[in-house]
């Protein structure tokens, strides 16, 4: 599993210029493919999956997850039904 | 789904709105829906290839980004008769020529996540194979966005020690935001540069495909960006050169 401790990640709204600065490189990939079209819901799982170790609704995914949406960088998109990143 | 190629450089004046105009019409005449999104708000230019100068009414990006314009309706077709023929079509998304836009655009900025969701929202609204972004030179929040969500970087460079040395932290950047494939484009060649010698700089420099070599020529000089060089000198090597970029293109992403 990726190194990561949510504690350690800036309080500002997440910028691109913030995004590329960011480690370890899965969280720029997690962040990065929520942009675009975003992810759905099995995509973010596998990708949970295959980058991070992770098994959706974990603990440690939760607290991944919970860490992006407490920032407001990643979140919920129900309108389009797919995970999307937060810039600004 | 619509693929995204970002045509970037890292200083001005390597020809990318030119190159991204001619590539644009070079995947079109393949019977392909190609966009052309001009990015570049603070200098933009690529619509005069197109030999379009949006008129007072005519929706800009900069009325979708600053505005509430959808951005279907600052989508104009653009399509060339040739390219038409072939089956082909091209759209222009143009950014506000009009001073006081651009001053707008530099002192309020907007909000990069509307550029993303209006790029697949045109994407899907017009079914294009193909959205070529033409953007800003350098780095900042919309070209780090507009790099990190293309299906292919495009870099142009000239043959300039300071183009070296930008493209490289350009390429970096492109790097660290895991783009998926990057080719670089060399644009302007003098005459009496040894093009093995710059393609052999290149790729032992970078470690990433070399897309194309162009030549800097007076023939390309004389169009003065009037027109686009692929229709009205599909000979020469420039244009070749873009074809065979297109093709690269094709071949790699579509």
């Amino acid at each position: 599993m990726a190194s990561f401790d949510g504690a350690q990640l800036p309080r500002q709204p997440l910028s691109m210029g913030l995004l590329l600065s960011l480690e370890p490189p899965e969280l720029r990939r997690l962040l990065k493919s929520g942009l675009r079209l975003g992810l759905a819901p099995p995509e973010l799982e596998q990708l949970l999956c295959q980058d991070w170790g992770l098994e959706a609704g974990s603990p440690e995914a939760d607290t991944l997850l919970a860490a992006l949406a407490e920032r407001d960088w990643f979140r919920w998109n129900p309108q389009a039904e797919r995970w999307k990143t937060h810039l600004g | 789904m619509t693929k995204i190629v970002c045509v970037h450089s890292f200083r001005g004046g390597t020809g990318k709105s030119n190159l991204s105009a001619n590539l644009a019409t070079a995947l079109a005449l393949s019977g392909r829906k190609v966009a052309v999104i001009d990015t570049d708000l603070a200098s933009p230019g690529v619509h005069v290839l197109f030999q379009f100068t949006p008129a007072p009414d005519d929706a800009t990006l900069n009325d979708h980004l600053q505005g509430s314009a959808p951005i279907e309706s600052c989508c104009h077709d653009v399509t060339p008769a040739a390219v038409r023929a072939k089956a082909g079509q091209v759209f222009l998304v143009p950014a506000s020529m009009q001073s006081d836009r651009i001053a707008r655009l530099l002192r309020e900025g907007y909000e990069v996540e509307r550029l993303n969701d209006a790029l697949f929202q045109l994407g899907e609204h017009r079914h294009l194979d193909v959205i070529i972004v033409d953007t800003h030179p350098g780095i900042n929040e919309e070209t780090l966005l507009t790099t990190a969500i293309s299906d292919c970087l495009v870099m142009v460079m000239r043959p300039d020690s300071q183009d070296y040395l930008g493209t490289a932290v350009a390429l970096e950047v492109a790097q660290r935001l895991d783009v998926p494939n990057a080719l670089l484009v060399v644009n302007k060649l003098p005459r009496h540069f040894d093009g093995q010698q710059v393609r052999d700089r290149v790729e032992q420099s970078y470690g990433i495909p070399l897309g194309a070599v162009l030549p800097l020529s007076d023939e390309l000089l004389d169009l003065a960006s009037g027109d686009l060089a692929l229709l009205t000198v599909p000979d020469h090597p420039w244009s070749q050169g873009v074809i065979s970029l297109a093709q690269k293109l094709i071949d790699g992403i579509l």
